[in-house]
């Protein structure tokens, strides 16, 4: 049993943290009071900006150029989700109209560019992150295995991520004028709280993560970008941030939860002791378990009271 | 004169005017419309689409003037997205279509019916009613399928063969028939290989994962698989087998010995890792190209073989391995060319279908 465990945690752990990110990010723009449902559009953009940069300068840079391109990924995003900011909160656009457009523009564009800059709409990376062993810890007993072997790094960036997110959101003064914005924006503003920055800058930051989570995607599992990329993973993660409740570590718990139910499916057929696990529970599973959630939390209504509505300081 | 005798003229002169240059147009050009209506994924998929496409560009290049070319994507993977896709390229003018892929298979029925004086190729499927899958005969329509089983064969030999460890692994898509054959083909040649060569390899994991784009989940059984000691994964799984090939690169460039069998074209190019190396042994490759090459080459010439299914094998040259191996030893491309001659020869006939497989296994 333990064999299975420790080959079913860390591909779990891998599966779970772009999951992750993009739900973060998504965190970060409901927070201020956006709802961005463009979290898979923002991950394509930085999928595919990502797949470029390190396409066209593996040869020359060397395993740097995987670092850059998570990098270029997730500014990339950020840049792309301006778009979306302006709509929602310049212009007062309807937010899930405007989340809808940045999906639809950016599998488009994406594969426009790729084909009109390499020829083809597949770009193919040679190398990405490589799992690893975590020198020392991967020999603790019983954790070692099963959170320090064969794990990416860009795992534990986003678990640092999430820690920082946290912090940021409920210990430092930013987060509180961020979570007030999302909460009761006109009571913000009376306070002094520049309404549109604080929203600009949940929204670039979701698009920054989202960003980040399409370039882990790349340079982990994926190792190609293509049409198929945009699978759903960002809508997975608007599930995994409703499930968690709107909180970081909530957000964390939702994504484990989901990428255990998903790893545990796809590993079930390998293994004799879960070979008679019935795996269309699991592979449905986080969808049927995230109605439930909303059926259950919509009373007691449990997002920022704010989001989805365009900020407008005449209305009290 | 009154607004309405001159909106009334102004129209007949529009008219008139699209009408003549209408005609214009047909005097110019005599070059035949061949359209293609994509399936799932974009032109470029370096799979189906591609390759049809390759096919089709070639011969109008090879062809100058005779054939005008274009594509469309549906705007979806429905019958009804692909009779649409099919009536615009009807309606501007094509007069053969070529379809690649089984899920045409009803909407190439339907529009087949409808349309008797457009050529329809459908390549990879049979022409069948919706409530059916009963093969429904249309003389416009010809229904080009592959002996997958005979390059999943090579793919089985190949593999026995070149194991290390006796252990090996297949990962196939959705079970589909197409992807079936190539699996049974490589059951069969394993055991062919163990029985004629003395090989001592066994499929440890046979596994259908349901989709075409899962790399995910395409990545998690590689692991699992390699973990289990098997140094070969055959994959027969599109999209998700990206996941498979990602895997066994990063353990290729951690000094692990494992390798991928590719599906429908030659992969070496994706197996390929930092060193240059690649981790694609070989491909069990599937003529689509040639297809359609052919077929519209019959359309316009009178040959077409309208209302027959044709099956393209090894003996076509439709499917197989590709011509370079550079991960083959010599020894394994001299048992392969045998094995090759043996079932052009017809000495050796590769099980088609799952009651087959089950004999031959038992022999």
């Amino acid at each position: 049993m333990f064999d299975i465990l420790s080959s079913i945690f860390p591909l779990a752990l891998a599966y779970t943290a772009p999951l992750l990110i993009i739900a973060l990010g998504g965190l970060f723009s409901e927070r201020s009071g956006v709802v961005n449902i463009g979290l898979e559009g923002l991950m394509g953009i930085g999928a595919f900006s990502s797949a470029f940069f390190i396409s066209s300068n593996y040869e020359s840079l060397g395993d740097f150029a995987i670092i850059l391109g998570i990098i270029i990924g997730a500014l990339a995003g950020g840049v792309f989700s301006i778009i979306h900011a302006f709509a929602s909160i310049n212009m007062k656009a309807d937010q899930v109209i405007s989340g809808t457009a940045i999906n639809m523009l950016s599998s488009a564009i994406t594969i426009y560019l790729a084909r009109s800059l390499t020829g083809s709409a597949n770009i193919q990376i040679i190398k990405g992150f490589i799992k690893n062993d975590i020198a020392g810890l991967s020999k603790i007993p019983l954790i070692g295995p099963l959170f320090f072997s064969n794990a990416y790094a860009t795992t534990y960036l986003v678990i640092i991520i999430v820690i920082i997110s946290w912090y940021v959101l409920y210990k430092l003064p930013f987060g509180y004028h961020l979570r007030a914005c999302g909460e009761n924006p006109q009571a913000a503003d009376s306070m002094g709280i520049n309404v549109i920055k604080m929203r600009y800058i949940g929204v670039i930051l979701s698009g920054i993560l989202a960003g980040l989570g399409g370039a882990i995607v790349i340079t982990t599992y994926y190792g190609e970008f293509s049409a198929n990329v945009y699978s759903g993973l960002g809508f997975l993660a608007l599930a995994a941030l409703i499930f968690g409740k709107w909180k970081p570590f909530g957000v964390l718990g939702a994504s484990l939860f989901f990428g255990f139910a998903k790893t545990v499916a796809d590993m079930s057929q390998l293994f004799e002791a879960l070979k008679k696990m019935p795996n269309i529970y699991f592979n449905t599973f986080p969808y049927v378990v995230t109605i439930l959630a909303l059926i259950i939390f919509s009373k007691n209504s449990v997002g920022p009271k704010a989001a989805g509505e365009p900020y407008d300081p005449g209305k009290r | 004169m009154s607004k309405k005798t001159i909106s009334l003229l102004l129209s007949l002169v529009f008219i008139f005017s699209i009408a003549l240059t209408g005609c214009g147009n047909k005097e110019e050009s005599e070059a035949v419309k061949v359209g293609m209506a994509t399936d799932s994924g974009t032109i470029d998929d370096k799979s189906f689409n591609e390759g049809t496409w390759k096919g089709i560009v070639r011969y109008s290049e090879e062809n100058e003037g005779a054939i005008e070319v274009r594509y469309l994507q549906p705007e979806g993977e429905q019958h009804t997205n692909y009779i649409n896709a099919i009536n615009d390229l009807i309606d501007t003018g094509h007069k053969i279509i070529v379809t690649p892929g089984y899920k045409f298979e009803t909407a190439v029925n339907e529009a087949a019916a409808n349309n008797e004086d457009i050529y329809f190729i459908l390549i990879d499927g049979t022409t069948h009613s919706e409530d059916s899958f009963d093969f429904v005969k249309h003389d416009n329509t010809v229904c080009v399928l592959f002996n997958e089983h005979e390059a999943g064969f090579l793919a089985g030999v190949t593999a026995a063969l070149s194991t290390k460890t006796n252990k090996l692994g297949f990962i196939g898509g959705m079970e589909v028939p197409a992807v079936q054959k190539f699996g049974w083909g490589y059951q069969a040649g394993v055991h062919y290989a163990n029985k004629t060569y003395g090989t001592n390899a066994e499929i440890i994991d046979y596994i259908y994962q349901g989709t075409f784009n899962d790399a995910a989940a395409g990545q998690t059984l590689a692991a699992g698989m390699y973990d289990k000691g098997a140094d070969i994964i055959f994959h027969a799984a599109g999209g998700t087998g990206l996941g498979v090939f990602s895997e066994a690169k990063q353990r290729a460039e951690k000094g692990e010995e494992v390798y991928v069998i590719g599906v429908d074209i030659d992969q070496y190019e994706t197996g390929k890792i930092s060193t240059g190396e690649s981790v694609t042994l070989t491909s069990a490759v599937k003529g689509i190209d040639l297809a359609a090459y052919n077929y519209i080459d019959a359309a316009l010439n009178g040959t077409f073989p309208g209302g027959e299914i044709v099956t393209l094998g090894l003996k076509e040259n439709a499917v197989g391995i590709p011509e370079e191996n550079p991960n083959l030893s010599e020894d394994v491309i001299n048992k392969l060319e045998e094995v090759k001659q043996e079932v052009i020869d017809g000495n050796l006939v590769i099980p088609s279908t799952q009651e087959e497989l089950d004999e031959f296994l038992n022999n």
